[in-house]
């Protein structure tokens, strides 16, 4: 807790905290950025589901470009947004939520895009019973990072550790 | 009009709904949700018009773009929701005002490629570069949903009645 009263104190953290301009180019990039990351997501795993038939499956690949990008955005405006109210995010559990519905939805990418995604074999129809399990998880997921994220901003026990309550 | 808008709410009970505990943010959430839907299937649309994902046929993609338009509605809905329910830190606000001059030009976009571009994209082959015209619109809708999303999160810096719009 100290720590993040130090954080907190530190010109940084205040300016990004109470300019206005720099806190809400942040939310923007995260919020835009985040559109982008789900987006490309939903869409992929929508094919995976046997919509949209006839984009071939291996060529979904070559709109991750897009997904990498913006996850950089989302980490590097995510990491800014933290340093701004550090204690708000960290002492509530619902970030972790967040955090961990985003790695494990990163972790089905990943298995997807070097699996099933990587196959030419796959690139016409519906894609096997494991995959589309897979999907369904991945879009259960981004809908739980979308809702915790959204919920960060009314569950958070105290805004700032240096004035509590 | 903000009578009307909010007699609407509280008669409907959206108003009581979106003053309970978890009203708002559900409702976020599933404006958010609409809005990687259109993202992800118009988005994805426009971006190989405009020349990434080559080898994917552009008919094929357009399949996808139902679930956008079902994401729109879900986000006209739900924008509904949070409009009618303060209609007055909407209706002031500069950043909701231009929000929906984007979406006027985004749907008169629409209305333009459908009736003029869209039957050559419909047949082009697999790898084939979209038109010019194709092109265009499909830059104009990416800026205006891309410009609809950053107005929507400007709604709370502009917060009336701390920074009423200089035109009102």
């Amino acid at each position: 807790m100290e720590y993040l009263v130090w954080l907190e104190e530190t010109a940084f953290s205040t300016w990004m905290r109470e300019s206005g301009p720099a806190f809400f180019s942040n939310l923007i990039f995260h919020s835009v950025a985040m559109g982008f990351v789900v987006g490309v997501h939903v869409a992929t795993n929508l094919r995976l589901l046997g919509v949209a038939p006839r984009i071939p499956l291996s060529l979904m690949r070559r709109f991750f470009p897009v997904v990498w990008v913006n996850l950089f955005v989302v980490s590097l405006s995510g990491v800014l947004l933290l340093v701004a109210y550090p204690a708000k995010a960290l002492t509530n559990p619902v970030f972790y939520l967040k955090l961990g519905a985003v790695l494990a939805a990163l972790c089905i990418t990943r298995s997807l895009i070097h699996g099933v995604m990587r196959d030419p074999a796959h690139d016409a129809g519906c894609a096997p019973t494991k995959a589309r399990a897979l999907a369904a998880l991945s879009l259960v997921l981004w809908i739980g990072a979308i809702t915790s994220g959204r919920f960060l901003a009314y569950t958070h026990q105290m805004m700032m550790a240096s004035h509590q309550n | 009009m903000l009578d009307a808008l909010l007699a609407f709410s509280q008669g409907t009970g959206i108003h009581a709904f979106m003053h309970t505990a978890w009203g708002w943010p559900i409702v976020e959430s599933l404006h958010f949700l609409g809005l990687s839907l259109l993202i992800g299937t118009v988005g994805l649309f426009d971006l190989r018009m405009l020349g990434s994902a080559r080898g994917i046929p552009m008919r094929a993609l357009h399949r996808l773009v139902p679930w956008g338009v079902a994401g729109y509605a879900l986000n006209v809905v739900t924008g509904l929701m949070f409009l009618t329910s303060v209609p007055d830190q909407y209706l002031y606000n500069p950043a909701f005002q231009i929000k929906l001059a984007l979406m006027a030009v985004a749907g008169l976009n629409v209305a333009f490629f459908y009736r003029f571009v869209f039957a050559p994209v419909k047949t082009a082959n697999a790898a084939a570069d979209a038109p010019r015209s194709a092109k265009i619109a499909a830059a104009i809708s990416m800026s205006c949903w891309i410009g609809v999303i950053v107005c929507g999160r400007l709604i709370t810096y502009y917060r009336p009645p701390y920074h009423w719009c200089f035109w009102c």
